[in-house]
């Protein structure tokens, strides 16, 4: 009986009338979120946590750094997990909303590198390392772009989607080597500082912002994910009743 | 109220930066959504009576 709501709902969620009512419905509720969290977060990052007896407040920095370098690693599993259900069960909506999340997941790559770049210039004293850790996350961007190329390069792009869906199940090998990359090489980037399973050497002072804006992150990917998702259906059903009828056109 | 921190410089234009991403995630869908429904609205007047009703 479960299995049978669970399966019927998912059938549902595959319509695209559906998921975009769905879209319209979530986002607004899953902008809320981000802002609240955003905003508890920053006024905590900027103004309650202390200054590091280190680095000084350069460290303030790794509250954006850190949840976006998180966010753009959680964000590719997700979109792994879709293009594999895109790939066995030819779900059009779970092909969709894998490739929306690439530009979402490229932008979080981008802060992740920019922000540690200019961490590491008055800390490290360079702006860049051909260290494993930053350069396994080039690479992630890298992999990002190439899915965003991919999936624009074919005309047909139900095509596009299936061959971009397989580079994002290749590309997911890169998602350990980046995460063990401070364990497996020798590297100028710290190792773990928060661990879930074990002792975390960052202060708990620290970490009330890291964890706001973790879960702000996490809104905002949610958040943008729907609304690319909705605008792809809309420009590919363009041409089918359902869109006069619901996406505010027929006025 | 701006608190003034050592290396501001770096700390600012890194939460700059997260701010002018965050804001294009927001602006450019919302974007994109009006410039497609106009799209639509435009192309439908166009071509009247040539939807896909079979396939809806």
């Amino acid at each position: 009986m479960i299995w049978k709501t669970i399966k019927v709902g998912f059938h549902r969620l595959g319509s695209p009338p559906n998921f975009y009512r769905l879209c319209q419905r979530f986002s607004p509720w899953l902008w809320g979120g981000f802002f609240l969290c955003a905003a508890v977060g920053l006024y905590q990052a900027l103004y309650v946590v202390p200054p590091d007896y280190q680095q000084g407040d350069s460290f303030r920095i790794l509250y954006v750094h850190v949840p976006a370098a998180w966010q753009a690693m959680a964000g590719y599993v997700v979109m792994a997990i879709l293009a594999f259900i895109a790939l066995v069960w030819r779900i059009r909506i779970a092909e969709i909303m894998a490739m929306m999340g690439a530009p979402i997941g490229a932008a979080f790559s981008v802060i992740c590198l920019a922000t540690g770049s200019i961490w590491g210039r008055p800390m490290w004293g360079t702006w860049w390392a051909w260290d494993a850790r930053l350069t396994s996350m080039l690479v992630l961007l890298f992999i990002y772009l190439g899915i965003m190329g991919l999936y624009s390069a074919f005309e047909d792009k139900r095509k596009g989607a299936r061959i971009a869906c397989i580079l994002i199940l290749v590309g997911l090998v890169n998602i350990p080597i980046i995460h063990f990359s401070v364990e497996w090489w020798t590297t100028l980037h710290q190792g773990s500082t928060i661990r879930f399973f074990g002792e975390s050497t960052m202060h708990y002072s620290m970490m009330p912002p890291l964890v706001w804006m973790t879960i702000a992150v996490k809104f905002l990917f949610a958040a943008a994910l729907l609304d690319r998702s909705r605008n792809e259906i809309l420009d590919q059903d363009r041409r089918r009743r359902w869109v006069l009828e619901h996406a505010g056109v027929n006025r | 109220m701006i608190p003034e921190f050592d290396y501001a410089p770096y700390v600012w234009s890194c939460y700059g930066l997260f701010a002018i991403i965050v804001a294009w995630q927001i602006v450019q869908p919302m974007i994109q959504h009006r410039r497609l429904q106009a799209e639509i609205r435009e192309e439908r007047a166009l071509t009247a009576g040539e939807y896909d009703d079979a396939n809806p």
